[in-house]
């Protein structure tokens, strides 16, 4: 594709929202749905650039528990279900919570500095 | 709309003139606006609520149940806003009229505003002392709120089972916390009416302390630790984490507060398996928000967001058992 690539789009949308419609908003629901737009946009960004590696943390790590190897989202439905199940296998808190801070870190990394 | 609105107030409040009439952010599946109305000489400030695009969770309080709940709960001295009329039909949907209070609900500024200071100093034990009043509502003046045939902590925990099979998604922290859940199950208590929305952010707060309780619509007969442990949710700290009670204040004096009004004896221990199902269920309320958007119910950025953002109660229900499990 030719420039502006992907990353640039979505910076160009974002610097739009944020520099020239925000600051001449001034009915409340308006400029609070354009903060949370903002946030999308934040999210997306971070997805492109993070969630390739992530998901592959996630894959590697859960087929490690699992003892085999799937498309995440399979992986995912397996764990569920063996829990729900009462089987997790060991290991099994540890990597949940790696695997929510890993959604965190695209999702709402701020969110991860309120633990100790 | 403004037409139907003043055909209705002149029934409610004589005839005037509808002299402003806005519509408030938030309120996804029911509509808030603010609406003054003037009759003669005299302004009344309102605060008008109708349906919008539907229910966030089933079994929530039609418009016309939580009118009439309001104003029981106002005959029996909880603070809440005088409602005023109930109309079935303004411009195709249900709708009631309340008198429009002055204060700050907005859970982030209640928790952080230099002016609201002394008012966070008195919230736990006024929130004490309102959760005592809505607790001791006779259920027999509000007949249309039903009890489960189980348990009410079996009730929260089917619930849950069923709105996480719907959504199409796996989400296995979350079957962490609810399998802890179903194998630590609390003691039984009697049933009584609750809220089922307690928390910062639906109670109206001015310098002095708490003006009134808000948004009733959850309201349902149940376990009274659903309701003092709601505001301990994380998610409605709004940032203060040190302030376990809703980012306002400590656990120990509001639920003291509580049990000298009350009688009962309910321990901050008893809290924590409620806290993880209050931080359980806002998850899969995020989570099926989203799906309102993604259905194309609502359309809503902000309900999109929320599909993002359950990953924070997840990561919360994990640090809870992990840390106190």
């Amino acid at each position: 594709m030719d420039r502006p690539s992907l990353e640039e789009l979505l910076e160009a949308v974002g610097e739009f929202l944020e520099k020239e419609l925000l600051p001449g908003l001034a009915d409340p629901r308006l400029r609070f749905q354009t903060l949370v737009a903002l946030n999308a946009l934040g999210i997306a960004r971070r997805e492109l650039g993070l969630g390739e590696a992530l998901e592959a943390e996630d894959r590697k790590e859960l087929g490690a528990l699992l003892g085999r190897e799937a498309p995440l989202e399979e992986l995912l439905g397996a764990l569920a279900a063996r829990i729900r199940e009462g089987q997790a296998p060991p290991g099994t808190l540890a990597f949940l919570k790696a695997h929510v801070a890993r959604k965190l870190r695209v999702a709402s990394p701020k969110h991860l500095e309120r633990y100790p | 709309m403004k037409e139907a609105l003043e055909a209705a107030l002149r029934e409610v409040l004589g005839p005037g003139e509808v002299v402003a009439l806005k519509r408030l952010p938030g309120g996804a599946s029911k509509e808030a606006w603010a609406v003054d109305y003037r009759t003669g000489e005299v302004l009344h400030p309102l605060f008008l609520r109708r349906a919008g695009g539907g229910a966030i969770y089933r079994g929530t309080l039609s418009l016309a149940e939580e009118f009439r709940l309001l104003q029981v709960a106002r005959a029996h001295g909880v603070k809440v806003p005088e409602p005023l009329g109930y109309l079935p039909d303004l411009g195709g949907r249900e709708a009631f009229l309340m008198r429009r209070l002055s204060g700050e609900a907005i859970g982030a500024r209640v928790v952080r505003r230099p002016e609201l200071a002394r008012a966070r100093e008195v919230l736990p034990r006024a929130m004490a002392e309102e959760l005592a009043k809505i607790h001791a509502l006779p259920p027999l003046e509000v007949p249309f709120l039903r009890p489960s045939t189980l348990p009410p902590w079996r009730a929260a925990l089917e619930e849950a089972y069923r709105d996480l099979d719907a959504l199409g998604e796996p989400h296995p922290a979350l079957e962490w916390g609810l399998r802890w859940l179903l194998y630590h199950p609390p003691g039984e208590l009697p049933p009584v009416v609750v809220h089922g929305d307690f928390r910062i952010g639906n109670l109206l707060v001015d310098g002095e302390g708490l003006v009134a309780v808000l948004d009733w619509e959850f309201a349902h007969l149940g376990d009274p630790r659903e309701d003092l442990a709601w505001p301990l949710v994380r998610a409605w700290r709004f940032g203060e984490d040190g302030k376990r009670l809703g980012g306002v204040g400590e656990v120990g004096p509001f639920l003291e507060r509580y049990n000298a009004l009350t009688g009962r004896g309910i321990t901050e221990g008893e809290l924590f398996w409620w806290e993880v199902l209050g931080n359980v269920r806002w998850g899969l309320g995020a989570l099926k928000q989203a799906r309102r958007h993604l259905r194309g119910e609502e359309r809503s950025v902000e309900l999109a967001v929320l599909g993002r953002l359950a990953a924070e109660m997840e990561y919360e229900v994990l640090y809870l058992l992990e840390t106190h499990g």
